[in-house]
């Protein structure tokens, strides 16, 4: 392996909570992130500048595990947060960070202001009442701790799951009064659920458990059920994440040896399959990998059930065919010693960052594998990533960050969109949490 | 605890057991009674030496050792008698071992402590507490450049494998240390570490 992205520490997030933080969420439009923490507190942060905004208090009784922004907000935000006290909170607040604090809120990058430079203690007390965060409604039904919630790319769908092995779906039914109808209770998975995560486009769920399985939900004919059932983690599945669906902002991987002609046809024909299959989905496990798994594309699935009812399941009582088929993409380079803790697929660049016990931040990047290449590598590589005959991947182990958070063991890593003075656009910052209670922002050039 | 699991337990003598700590405590309950004319009138507090401070801050600069781990968590009792672990034999010496955790990293200070534990029968549900006890006497007394990896002794129980997973499982671990009814069983079994 030969690392060839370089990352670099920008800034701490400061103050640091004084105990583990689990998790922190970059807000979908706004520069700003939610770190959970063992405090029982959720800490809001500035990526602009990065300190402390706010500290959301008094809502949860045990550790808060894990938050999720709501997304196509506009004007106020919302945050929903799952606790080892076995509930859910949401929380709002009307968006005036930037305003109040000259922060520069907006995605533009423009604002020279120093964060200093307008907050005194008027604004800070004209803020006190209607402009901090307000505590909307708790949403209780999970017998024992919650591990993760996670939006729909709607907003209109909260899943949250819990120690007690079941996922529960709720509707926002957004009627101002913070009503919330629970939509489906299911419980086919076998242990622990650590963590659920919608499809980027489409309503369907993604859960990963101690059970060591990974599971896909969706809804069919207003009925909840799984859809397919991966086996393939040696041990409790930590972390799940989704490739960008968005092909706009992605080209697919990277090619370093081939001409730009051939290089758009190789990446005219992946897109094609790609969208054939739909998003991929990237899973981080105790076993020590991490795994990228891949839908059969629907039309060759359903063929394959016509002719030989290869589902076992007689076709009236499922006549839909609800059914997926997943198979394994890719297993990724070794590179975590310990369990993987998490793992985050940038939807604007591609590459794949892990982490986990071992303090290390591992990034991974796809790459096309050239005919010429293919022969060189021979029957030697297992990281092939075949799906077809004409067109391959590798994943490429591109850089590695070690004690990132000195000795301590990392929790949580996620992509967000650079916002500090430094920044140029389009760029993204890695942003890690760990058992210290430390955040830290990193870049990640290449 | 309505009904012991074990109501019969081999025991072995705490006098034969691996100390560092034994010189302090042998010497006043054993030979106290011979030498003390010897001894000078003056009391000598073996409690607590006076440079007791000094000694912890040089104890933190040393490396730490498997006997020193065997010196944390043979004094935690057993939940159901009162006796400790390494008089029940459920932890050993020989089932201690210290290993850098990235052996590829030759700079880095990351140790992986493994402690193997032999419960005394093979059903024990106790078990997954004996375990969770030392996982939490461990932490709570090793610097956090280590890290804990407690396991059930291959072939010496019948939910090994269950009780392993449990153990390893850094969410449910920081859930259980908020538990107040199981802290307080953790809490109790502590009692007797010194």
């Amino acid at each position: 392996m030969s690392p060839n992205v370089t990352i670099t520490h920008l800034s701490d997030l400061t103050p640091p909570s004084q105990e583990r933080t689990w998790l922190t969420a970059p807000h979908p439009t706004l520069p700003i992130v939610a770190t959970c923490s063992s405090d029982k507190t959720i800490r809001v942060y500035s990526l602009t500048n990065f300190t402390l905004l706010s500290t959301i208090t008094g809502g949860h009784k045990r550790s808060v595990r894990t938050a999720a922004w709501k997304p196509h907000m506009s004007g106020e935000s919302v945050l929903a947060t799952g606790s080892f006290d076995a509930t859910v909170g949401i929380w709002r607040r009307w968006d005036n960070y930037g305003r109040e604090d000259g922060a520069g809120m907006g995605m533009t990058n423009d604002n020279n202001q120093t964060p200093t430079d307008t907050s005194d203690a008027d604004s800070a007390d004209r803020e006190e009442d209607e402009e901090e965060w307000r505590f909307a409604v708790l949403l209780d039904g999970h017998d024992s701790e919650v591990k993760s919630v996670s939006w729909s790319a709607s907003g209109m769908l909260l899943a949250t799951c819990s120690r007690d092995k079941s996922i529960w779906i709720w509707e926002d039914l957004d009627d101002g009064d913070n009503n919330f109808e629970t939509v489906a209770v299911m419980q086919e998975h076998s242990g622990d659920v650590k963590c659920v995560s919608w499809h980027p486009s489409e309503e369907c769920l993604a859960s990963g458990s101690y059970d060591d399985t990974i599971r896909l939900w969706r809804e069919d004919l207003d009925d909840w059920g799984q859809v397919a059932c991966i086996k393939g983690h040696g041990g409790t599945v930590w972390f799940l994440d989704w490739e960008g669906d968005d092909a706009e902002k992605w080209n697919g991987p990277i090619s370093d040896s081939n001409s730009e002609s051939e290089l758009s046809a190789l990446q005219a024909q992946w897109r094609s399959q790609r969208a054939l299959s739909g998003p991929r989905l990237i899973s981080c496990s105790d076993d020590r990998t991490v795994r990228v798994w891949r839908r059969q594309p629907k039309e060759s699935q359903q063929m394959g059930a016509f002719s030989s009812a290869t589902t076992g399941i007689p076709s009236i009582i499922r006549p839909t065919g609800t059914d997926e088929a997943w198979e394994e993409d890719a297993v990724l380079p070794h590179a975590h010693e310990l369990p993987v803790y998490a793992v985050a697929w940038s939807k604007r660049t591609g590459l794949v960052a892990s982490t986990g016990a071992d303090g290390r931040i591992a990034i991974y990047e796809e790459r096309f594998v050239t005919p010429e290449k293919e022969e060189k590598q021979d029957d030697a590589d297992a990281m092939d990533t075949a799906s077809s005959d004409v067109l391959r991947t590798e994943w490429v182990l591109v850089g590695i960050q070690d004690g990132a958070h000195g000795i301590y063991e990392i929790n949580h890593v996620a992509w967000a969109k650079r916002a500090d003075r430094g920044s140029g656009g389009e760029e993204e910052v890695l942003v890690s949490t760990a058992d210290d209670g430390s955040v830290k922002v990193w870049t990640v050039t290449r | 605890m309505a009904e012991m699991q074990n109501s019969n337990p081999t025991i072995l003598n705490a006098a034969d057991l691996p100390t560092r700590l034994r010189p302090t405590t042998t010497r006043k309950s054993e030979y106290g009674g011979i030498f003390t004319s010897a001894l000078p009138l003056a009391p000598v507090d073996f409690e607590s030496p006076p440079s007791s401070d000094s000694e912890d801050d040089n104890l933190l600069e040393e490396p730490i050792d498997e006997q020193e781990i065997y010196d944390l968590i043979s004094s935690i009792s057993d939940p159901e008698h009162p006796i400790s672990l390494g008089e029940l034999a459920v932890v050993s010496l020989p089932d201690i071992m210290i290993k850098p955790t990235l052996p590829d990293v030759p700079d880095s200070p990351l140790q992986t402590v493994t402690v193997l534990i032999t419960p005394t029968i093979t059903h024990c549900s106790l078990a997954t507490v004996i375990g969770l006890g030392v996982r939490v006497r461990l932490e709570q007394s090793l610097p956090s450049r280590f890290r804990m990896d407690v396991r059930i002794k291959e072939g010496t129980h019948s939910t090994g494998d269950e009780v392993n997973k449990q153990l390893a499982d850094k969410e449910r671990v920081a859930a259980a240390l908020e538990n107040g009814a199981l802290m307080g069983v953790i809490a109790k079994m502590m009692e007797t570490c010194h």
